[in-house]
């Protein structure tokens, strides 16, 4: 166990492995009843939250999430969220654990001239991640999704022990799955269910594994009040073609400073805060996230890579220990999850 | 938490197993330390010929959370350094008294005295769960 945004974590149950491939071949689940929940509620909901994020969430349809860094004025990251189109007048947006005071001040600060309702819900609300190609019929088998599947990226209600909870098919390793918004007092009856249901308890170091190599950005680690979504390769989720939205007018001009990059080593294993070099031995970058692939077997990581001093040769090695290892350069994702 | 001591061997409060055959000792990490660490998956280990020096560090385990030094529990010269575990380090999770990390020529035998018996580290274990 290990405190993080102040709740007591697991970071494993039984083993990163054989949690790690639970998800990827089966199912497995993580208690991240520590993220936030704000639900925006009014004729505007739908305007404001276009507003303050990056990414096109007018134009998304009933009943979709959509991804996106929450950006201030000058470009730079809040912090990453989902958000999801509960109804016509209705959007939750769920975000990182560690930033719930950061992101309530500054979208409370954002609502003027919207008609529109805020209320922070995060302490109400609990979450399970139920996620791995195995998902769906583990939601089955507990009396859930009795009216048929949906889409990924979309959101459906349900109920669950008498009460209405909240299914939405998104996640964070990759594979197919779906994220349980549900009050806390059926939360463990819920995890009981699943734990009858053969489902694998994980913990957060799987998590991390599960994310990595699928390369989602983390906050705190690719994302941070320092960076752009553009130093992030985020750029597919800043859509300068709406025709305004917090932090359009910097990021329609902002030349990033840094470019990810995905490296993996086949010996050794990357760990965040390594340097980061080019072929001639000069440090060019740093990494921010690093670990070991279960699914692979070796190390991977993500690294920023200042632009200036980008290789064109995509000649990278990583220092380990005062040792350098040569690292492969890869263009796409270290794995590529099995989601609809 | 897994607490498999066994009596033939000497420990130390870094969780390493040492076994002394004379001036030779074979030095490994305990099932404590290895239960502690989770899924190992990278063990670098010294030069063979090197020297390495008591309470230094002298090569890293790590496992998928966590990076480790392995602190020498003796002072002396490397014999052999147990290359199996570079291409299976998940070794040292299965059996950590069977798969051994190095085996040393000591120089200063006076720093055996330092090391605990199985009870004393044992003992160790349970102070700190």
């Amino acid at each position: 166990m290990a405190a993080f945004a102040g709740y007591d974590m697991p970071i494993q149950y039984t083993s990163v492995k054989d949690e790690t491939i639970a998800v990827r071949n089966g199912c497995g689940m993580f208690d991240v009843s520590h993220m936030g929940e704000f639900m925006v509620e009014g004729p505007e909901a739908h305007k404001f939250v276009d507003f303050i994020v990056t990414n096109d969430f007018l134009n998304a349809g009933e009943n979709k999430a959509v991804y996106s860094p929450l950006c201030r004025e000058n470009g730079t990251v809040i912090d990453d969220l989902i958000a999801y189109k509960l109804g016509p007048q209705k959007v939750l947006i769920c975000v990182n654990a560690a930033n719930i005071k950061k992101d309530w001040d500054w979208i409370s600060s954002k609502t003027e001239g919207f008609d529109i309702t805020l209320e922070d819900q995060s302490d109400e609300t609990s979450l399970i991640a139920v996620q791995g190609p195995g998902s769906e019929a583990a939601l089955k088998k507990i009396g859930l999704l009795s009216k048929g599947d949906f889409p990924y990226y979309s959101v459906s209600p349900d109920n669950f022990d008498g009460t209405e909870i909240l299914l939405a098919r998104t996640g964070y390793t990759g594979e197919d799955g779906f994220e349980v918004f549900c009050p806390n007092n059926k939360i463990s009856n819920l995890w009981d269910k699943l734990i009858e249901a053969n489902v694998t308890p994980c913990g957060l170091a799987s998590r991390d594994v599960l994310r990595l190599e699928v390369c989602y950005p983390l906050y705190g680690h690719e994302l941070s009040d320092d960076l752009t979504p553009l130093d992030a390769n985020l750029k597919w989720t800043v859509k300068l073609d709406k025709p305004s939205f917090l932090g359009k007018n910097s990021l329609e001009t902002l030349k990033p400073t840094y470019r990810l990059a995905k490296l993996s080593l086949e010996k050794g294993i990357p760990r965040e805060g390594y340097p980061v070099l080019d072929g001639k031995g000069s440090k060019i970058g740093h990494i921010t996230s690093g670990t070991h692939s279960v699914s692979l077997g070796k190390g991977i990581c993500l690294a920023l890579v200042k632009r200036s001093d980008w290789p064109e040769d995509k000649s990278f090695s990583i220092e380990i220990r005062n040792k350098v290892f040569p690292a492969t350069y890869h263009t796409k994702p270290f794995v590529t999850g099995g989601h609809k | 938490m897994s607490h498999n001591v066994p009596e033939n061997l000497k420990y130390t409060k870094e969780h390493e197993w040492t076994l002394i055959e004379g001036d030779v000792v074979t030095i490994g990490i305990t099932d404590f330390a290895q239960s502690a660490l989770g899924d190992i998956v990278f063990v670098e280990l010294p030069e063979v010929g090197g020297n390495m020096e008591i309470e230094s560090a002298f090569g890293v385990v790590e496992s998928i959370k966590s990076v480790s030094d392995l602190y020498a529990p003796l002072t002396g010269e490397v014999l052999e350094a147990n290359a199996e575990l570079e291409g299976a380090p998940e070794l040292l999770n299965s059996d950590p008294y069977k798969n051994w990390i190095v085996k040393i020529k000591i120089s200063n035998t006076t720093e055996l005295e330092q090391l605990m018996t199985p009870s004393a580290y044992l003992e160790h274990c349970n102070s700190i769960e």
